[in-house]
């Protein structure tokens, strides 16, 4: 299974990858929402689960969870938001967009692996 | 009784540095070395030699060893000629004087700086303390690092004498600026933690953008705190700085809070300027 991480921070995707392949998933790292969706583009049938930060250049998470459930090839694929923007509206508009789990930094190793649990269990 | 540190003071200097101060200046003199601890004084004279390079230098090591903490570095000369003040103000000195310029002028101008910088109010810490609290708990949950704050001052001095600094641009009901300042090694030992491996495999790059994420870490658990208030603000995306003694500009009419926090022996600071918009109900 294949998770992709996108997020324009090198120190987040570094510690949010040694997580996830801790997990035994095999990471694919994206710089912006832009390189993300392209991923999703490409056609890869494993990926399973996309880690994804709000405030990103070119294209940011939530016009990604946006994109990402107006497609059909998409909707099947589950969305954990990681992100600074911790206040409740922000929250649930990632929910309605489509997102299945909301986890603010910062965050410990644990408890970003319960949130991959918790949002995998979704789908 | 303020406490002044003279360091290679010249013998017959000392008297006339002397009637500068004010009877409750006590002043102790010390020859200039590579530990020096300066937390405890409230100002540090340094004579000026000869050697230009080798001032800027001891400038450099003496406003490291402040600890972000606001000390006025005087330098001190008796050469009659103007020197350009220039390099040294760039290397961290607050004051460039001369014993040969009238003494009432230098010890008005001295004295002047002996002012301690204000405490802050009541109502000002109701919006520090979201601030003090999240940095703590960041580098705690994401570093395993033991964080105490240590003090606050206020200053309208546009300069950071840090190595790297994350700034975060507000907007919204409160408008203003977040920045986080570091000395490089510290820096590099926090995202050493952050990512769990060693120093070594740090490089700058990573150090840039991870006190980048610290400041957009420390803007985002903090703002979701002022909903409802005046200090609710927006953020963006953050920028780094990279370079000693660089500047960064505030708003007008804006004090900037200053909170210096320890790690270990080492200290960083967040500078925290924000000002509502408007005042609300």
């Amino acid at each position: 299974m294949k998770v992709i991480v996108a997020d324009d921070s090198r120190l987040v995707r570094g510690i949010v990858e040694r997580t996830v392949v801790s997990m035994g998933f095999e990471a694919l790292l994206a710089v912006n929402g832009k390189e993300a969706l392209n991923i999703l583009e490409a056609g890869d049938k494993d990926v399973n689960l996309m880690l994804l930060d709000w405030n990103m250049p070119l294209l940011n998470g939530i016009d990604v969870i946006r994109s990402m459930r107006k497609n059909d090839r998409f909707n099947n694929i589950a969305v954990l938001m990681v992100s600074t923007e911790s206040e409740e509206d922000r929250i649930k508009e990632a929910i309605s967009a489509g997102a299945q789990g909301y986890l603010t930094k910062p965050f410990t190793p644990d408890q970003l692996m319960d949130a991959i649990r918790q949002v995998l269990k979704t789908k | 009784m303020k406490r002044i540190l003279g360091i290679d003071c010249e013998p017959k200097a000392e008297k006339d540095i002397l009637g500068l101060l004010g009877k409750d200046a006590y002043i102790q003199y010390e020859k200039f070395h590579d530990e020096m601890v300066l937390n405890d004084y409230d100002m540090i004279i340094l004579w000026m030699g000869k050697n230009q390079e080798h001032i800027v230098q001891q400038i450099c090591k003496l406003r490291y060893a402040c600890n972000f903490q606001n000390i006025p570095i005087i330098l001190i000369h008796n050469q009659k000629q103007d020197i350009s003040s220039q390099p040294y103000i760039i290397a961290g000195a607050t004051e460039v004087l001369s014993l040969s310029d009238p003494l009432p002028a230098c010890k008005h101008i001295i004295n002047g700086y002996l002012i301690p910088s204000r405490e802050p109010l009541a109502e000002e810490f109701e919006y520090l303390d979201p601030f003090i609290k999240n940095t703590c708990h960041i580098l705690q949950t994401m570093a395993g690092l033991k964080v105490e704050f240590k003090k606050v001052y206020f200053s309208n001095a546009i300069r950071i004498f840090g190595d790297v600094s994350g700034i975060m641009g507000l907007s919204g009901n409160a408008e203003g600026t977040l920045v986080v300042t570091f000395y490089w090694d510290l820096a590099k030992m926090i995202i050493a933690k952050m990512m769990q491996t060693e120093e070594s495999s740090i490089d700058a790059e990573l150090i840039h953008d991870g006190v980048s994420e610290i400041i957009n870490m420390i803007s985002g658990s903090t703002k979701k705190e002022f909903v409802g208030t005046p200090y609710h603000f927006e953020i963006s995306l953050p920028s780094v700085i990279v370079g000693p003694g660089h500047q960064i500009g505030y708003l007008q009419n804006t004090s900037v809070a200053v909170l210096i926090f320890q790690v270990g022996s080492q200290s960083f600071a967040l500078h925290v300027c924000i000002k509502p918009k408007t005042t609300m109900s």
